[in-house]
């Protein structure tokens, strides 16, 4: 049996749970398996879920524990393997039955480098997928299975207590609505040079989003960051300039319609979601491009 | 307070890595090898809880020569004392059986008050050992941290961590406990000539994996180390840059029809 642990956020099964879905169902018409998807009937804390999933795995013995690669399932994902005494293949992006040994690819180097690793020993093995690998919308056919909420055991107390939740203040900017949205990474270099990323966004009446690293360097106001713990975006346009696109960054908009990323490396990941791709020095192509983008308008 | 902080050998990140014959991990050899960039906000985080309350920072690190290296710019950075686990070819290990050595390194040394890490490393990149080595100490952590305050009489943690969609948790832990600390919590501070000089007369202890009785085996066997194969779909635009950008804005209108 292959379990799936669900995730929610604002009472919704999030997208990185359905792909985790179509990830199990798949591996599961592989080998034979059924599977079952629960979630955790608590609210969140790394202990309770580590105890409600650590005796669901003694029950009913899966070969494999996945769900989506997030932050909360960061926190407690690598606890519940220590605990089990299993291995955690946390990043995976694929999988291959290779007789019938199950060889997991985990990304790795900032997903320069793929990693295929075969677990050990009797299951469950854990695993984390990273969202976007396989298609939510394979669920939408009607193979959607039912959601089982299970408990932990009683008694068990919380490990941490929570204060205090807030939204990051989004100041004015809010790259949620924007059409077109032109956002600028650590290729720039210094804080000086995005006025380019800005005079672009200008002349195309877009808006302006930056890289975590970006935001880091006090470059560009945390507002302005888009990915997993930044804004997360889809316009219509999204122009990545030199952002080399860290899993963190992807997340945050990959379902843009239309991606063009301009980087002086090939190989970067960016282009691993990009549409149109120009490999090439940024402060040549991007005066380049507001300049003809100006001359259009003009 | 006393305060270990985990520091993992990584690629400089200018590195091109090449795969190794064998196929399943990176030419190591011509590499230079730096501490993983988030383990240095973890570092600093340690330094300022050290020098606010009072106590001792102690850097730890897992592997060969790269590691003590790391752990002598810890020092330099100002940390009290380093302690190094002789393993070499640490990548084999996988993040249980680095977990396992750390713990086992830790107890060694007396447990600490506070055990600190990065929230991820530059390599693996999944933040997982961290949080391993929370549950194999047994004690309670929170991982992304942005901010840390301490208050050693009530043996309590107040943290701040950055989750999702940019929502912000402020959230309490008792001591002793484990924090993964995010990229970009602090300005981690530079080591200066002098810090460079009293490194050298710090202590510094190597153990290896016998005097920690732990086995380093992984539970995982390495079939392959490969580069990605394209499922791009993306398109390149060749040409000057003006013959790029010219050929990406007809695309845009009449293809994308996105201006």
């Amino acid at each position: 049996m292959i379990l799936v642990i669900a995730e929610y956020r604002d009472d919704t099964l999030t997208t990185t749970t359905r792909e985790a879905i179509v990830f199990a169902q798949r591996v599961g018409r592989d080998s034979g398996e059924p599977v079952e998807v629960v979630a955790v009937d608590s609210s969140y804390d790394p202990a309770i879920y580590v105890q409600a999933l650590k005796s669901i795995a003694e029950q009913r013995s899966p070969s494999l524990m996945v769900t989506g690669h997030t932050t909360q399932s960061m926190d407690y994902m690598p606890r519940l393997a220590a605990a089990l005494r299993k291995p955690l293949a946390a990043g995976c992006v694929d999988y291959e039955k290779v007789g019938d040994r199950l060889v997991l690819t985990r990304q790795i180097f900032n997903a320069k480098m793929n990693l295929k690793v075969v677990p050990i020993g009797p299951g469950p093995c854990l695993v984390t997928m990273v969202p976007g690998s396989f298609p939510a919308d394979e669920l939408d056919a009607g193979a959607m299975p039912q959601i089982e909420k299970v408990q932990g055991p009683e008694g068990i107390t919380p490990s941490r207590q929570i204060i205090d939740t807030a939204r990051a203040p989004k100041g004015d900017v809010d790259l949620g609505s924007a059409s077109i949205i032109v956002a600028g990474g650590r290729g720039l270099k210094q804080k000086e040079n995005f006025s380019i990323i800005s005079e672009l966004a200008d002349a195309l009446g877009a808006a302006v989003g930056a890289s975590r690293p970006v935001v880091d360097a006090e470059w560009m106001p945390r507002e302005y960051q888009i990915g997993s713990s930044g804004q997360t975006v889809a316009p219509k346009l999204y122009i990545a300039v030199g952002i080399s696109g860290a899993i963190q960054h992807l997340v945050g908009m990959q379902n843009s319609r239309c991606i063009v990323a301009i980087n002086k490396d090939a190989e970067a990941p960016i282009f691993k979601v990009a549409h149109y791709g120009i490999v090439d020095d940024l402060f040549k192509v991007v005066p380049a491009l507001t300049r003809l983008v100006r001359d259009l308008k003009g | 307070m006393k305060i270990l902080s985990c520091i993992k050998p990584v690629p400089d990140s200018s590195s091109r890595l090449s795969i190794n014959e064998a196929k399943n991990w990176i030419k190591t050899q011509d590499l230079t090898f730096v501490a993983n960039e988030a383990d240095n906000y973890a570092l600093e985080e340690a330094l300022r809880l050290r020098d606010k309350h009072g106590g001792e920072t102690v850097v730890l690190s897992l592997g060969g020569e790269e590691a003590a290296r790391v752990l002598r710019a810890g020092l330099a950075m100002g940390a009290d004392r380093a302690i190094q686990i002789a393993i070499n070819n640490p990548h084999t290990l996988g993040e249980f059986a680095t977990a396992e050595a750390l713990a086992a390194a830790i107890q060694k040394d007396g447990g600490a008050d506070l055990v600190l890490a990065g929230v991820q490393s530059d390599d693996l990149g999944t933040g997982t050992t961290g949080v391993m080595l929370a549950e194999l100490l047994g004690v309670p952590h929170a991982t992304v941290a942005i901010a840390v305050e301490a208050n050693p009489d009530a043996k309590t943690l107040r943290v701040r961590r950055e989750l999702e969609g940019a929502v912000i948790e402020t959230t309490e832990v008792k001591l002793p406990a484990l924090l993964t600390v995010q990229y970009g919590a602090n300005q981690p501070r530079y080591a200066s000539l002098k810090g460079i000089m009293a490194a050298k007369k710090k202590p510094f202890a190597v153990w290896s994996a016998a005097d920690l009785g732990v086995s380093s085996e992984s539970l995982f066997e390495i079939r392959e180390l490969a580069v990605p194969e394209k499922k791009s779909r993306v398109e390149f635009l060749q040409g000057t840059p003006e013959e790029a950008v010219s050929l990406l804005v007809e695309k845009l209108r009449k293809e994308a029809k996105v201006l």
